[in-house]
């Protein structure tokens, strides 16, 4: 590859573009805080060169480009929008850099809240995991295809599980342990369902060569149903991952004293929309990072497709 | 006595509500180191036979005796190689043979398990594979790793249901002469039941071929092969003998077929 190819890119125009227009002059009274907007678009600019350095081919480089393109793209937006047009209300959309400063500065403020919002999901989400996954190996064994059982998890697992706040509430001693019993249940059912069906479509073949190996009862549960159900069961769990991060969300912000959402939501009661955004951004961030984690694991997990 | 004894084997089955007759007194023994094909058209319940052998089905009627004690389930004294699709696709190939060994074969650790399925990886010329899944492995080279399980299951008794014809033909021809092979070099040949519906698959392999009729399935034909081991398919495909011997059982094989075509509308339906 020559320089050309590896470094004419739009992305690098629209960072040139992200400076430049720092030059227009601001129409907002209060600073706009450039140096952040600046701070970060040079961090990404820095981080997309040393990917175009080292791709050895040219498709390794679309995504990373396309990204930064897209970041770019929004903080010229963003800063046009507001510090320098003054197009939206200046209370309710801070510029970005005022929105990175006050990220920056919260931060030490902000990890014992992403510390506590993970704690909850952790203990929702494997308190399901370790007991929907056997449960649903046993019932898949037990019950037959179509059965009741499986209309039964249908049915209960179609519940919204935000209807259960409430009754938790009024069942439970505190709200931690309400938005625990909320995530559980949120991702319990997605997670049994999927190993039910997936214990109940293992092929024949694969059955069969158990039983001509007179493979025992225990060990044709782990070593067998287990690792050939487990493309369901991941599927099963990403969706209980999915839900229970909108199921913390909403209960941290329902009666909460820590965590995302309840930052979010204090926040914008108080009327400080800057930090709104910073709460709603770190969420962001955090839950694109769990995901991410998940990913990997479940891309390990069944590497053997 | 005969390693394996059937006798007046039945099985009958429901089908959408309707009882179908899949095996009707079928009664053979195959000795001890002997190696017979069962040949038939698909759906004259030779595979049914292979899977009450394996343990999978309970006859309805009839009795099969190993080593004079009657067949109870499956069992670690049968091996058993099934068409496609039978090893774990999680485990790799030395993982899969290395299972079997943990199955039949008791005092050894995880290592020397590991050592013998590499060794017998090697036997069907699988060294190279022996890390990658399944799924990265042709379907040769899947049957081979299967092959390789059973052989290494150091089992008496093989089963074998038509392990080479989802297999392309040249393949297939590669897989049976290395089946030859193994089968031959091995100490104490093993017993081999071996479900085909290829005539030259059958006389090639074979000590004993047991030809089969459909609705019901039921045995028409037991014939030996008689030609001497060890065999070379170059030589035995030349030899004026094997054309005989082949169009007889072609003939044999087309009679059956045709009365099958007679009576076509005689599906036993109770």
């Amino acid at each position: 590859m020559n320089i050309k190819k590896r470094f004419a890119k739009i992305s690098h125009l629209l960072f040139v573009t992200v400076c430049l227009i720092h030059l227009i002059p601001n129409k907002t009274v209060k600073p706009d805080e450039f140096l952040y907007t600046l701070g970060f678009a040079v961090i990404v600019e820095i981080g997309l060169i040393a990917v175009c350095a080292a791709a050895k081919k040219p498709s390794t480089m679309n995504l990373p480009c396309d990204i930064a393109a897209f970041l770019y793209s929004l903080l010229i937006v963003w800063t046009l929008a507001t510090s320098k047009f003054s197009l939206l209300k200046e209370m309710l959309f801070p510029p970005p850099g005022v929105v990175f400063k006050q990220l920056i500065t919260d931060i030490p403020q902000l990890l014992p809240h992403i510390g506590s919002s993970l704690a909850l999901v952790g203990k929702g989400y494997a308190l399901a995991l370790v007991i929907a996954v056997p449960l649903g190996l046993i019932l898949g064994t037990a019950v037959r295809a179509g059965s009741a059982a499986t209309y039964v998890s249908k049915f209960i697992g179609a519940i919204p599980p935000v209807v259960y706040i409430p009754y938790g509430i009024a069942l439970l001693p505190s709200f931690r342990a309400v938005s625990v019993m909320v995530i559980f249940l949120a991702s319990f059912w997605p997670i049994l369902a999927a190993t039910m069906s997936g214990v109940l479509y293992i092929e024949k073949r694969i059955v069969d060569s158990a039983r001509v190996l007179n493979v025992g009862k225990f060990e044709t549960l782990c070593k067998i149903i287990l690792p050939a159900s487990l493309p369901q069961i991941f599927t099963g769990m990403g969706q209980g991952l999915t839900v229970s991060f909108i199921l913390l969300t909403s209960a941290e912000m329902i009666g909460a004293r820590s965590g995302m959402g309840y930052y979010v939501k204090n926040y914008s009661d108080l009327g400080n929309y800057t930090r709104t955004i910073v709460g709603v951004l770190v969420i962001g961030i955090v839950i694109s990072l769990v995901f991410f984690l998940f990913n990997k694991l479940q891309k390990f997990a069944l590497r053997w497709r | 006595m005969s390693k394996i004894d059937i006798q007046n084997l039945s099985v009958t089955y429901e089908e959408r509500g309707d009882l179908f007759t899949a095996l009707s007194d079928v009664s053979f023994s195959v000795n001890d180191g002997e190696f017979v094909s069962v040949i038939g058209s698909s759906g004259c319940g030779k595979s049914t036979l292979l899977s009450v052998l394996e343990g999978l089905r309970t006859p309805t009627s009839g009795t099969v005796l190993i080593d004079g004690k009657p067949l109870t389930g499956t069992g670690l004294d049968r091996g058993v190689v099934f068409q496609q699709y039978s090893l774990f696709p999680w485990m790799t190939a030395r993982g899969n043979v290395a299972f079997g060994i943990k199955q039949t074969r008791k005092g050894f650790t995880h290592k020397q398990r590991l050592e013998i399925a590499d060794e017998y990886l090697e036997k069907v010329g699988l060294s190279e594979a022996s890390n990658r899944y399944p799924s990265r492995l042709s379907g040769g080279m899947q049957q081979r790793v299967a092959i390789a399980r059973a052989l290494a299951m150091d089992t008496d008794i093989l089963l074998m249901d038509e392990p080479f014809g989802a297999v392309d033909a040249k393949n297939r021809v590669i897989l049976q002469e290395l089946l030859l092979r193994l089968w031959q070099n091995e100490q104490k040949h093993k017993t081999v039941v071996f479900i085909t519906h290829d005539i030259d698959e059958a006389i090639f392999l074979s000590d004993r071929v047991i030809m089969f009729t459909e609705s019901p399935g039921t045995v028409s034909k037991d014939i030996s092969v008689p030609f001497p081991r060890p065999r070379e398919r170059a030589a035995l495909l030349h030899s004026p003998d094997y054309a005989d011997f082949r169009s007889n059982l072609t003939t044999l094989f087309f009679d059956t077929e045709a009365k099958i075509g007679e009576t076509e509308e005689d599906w036993v339906v109770i």
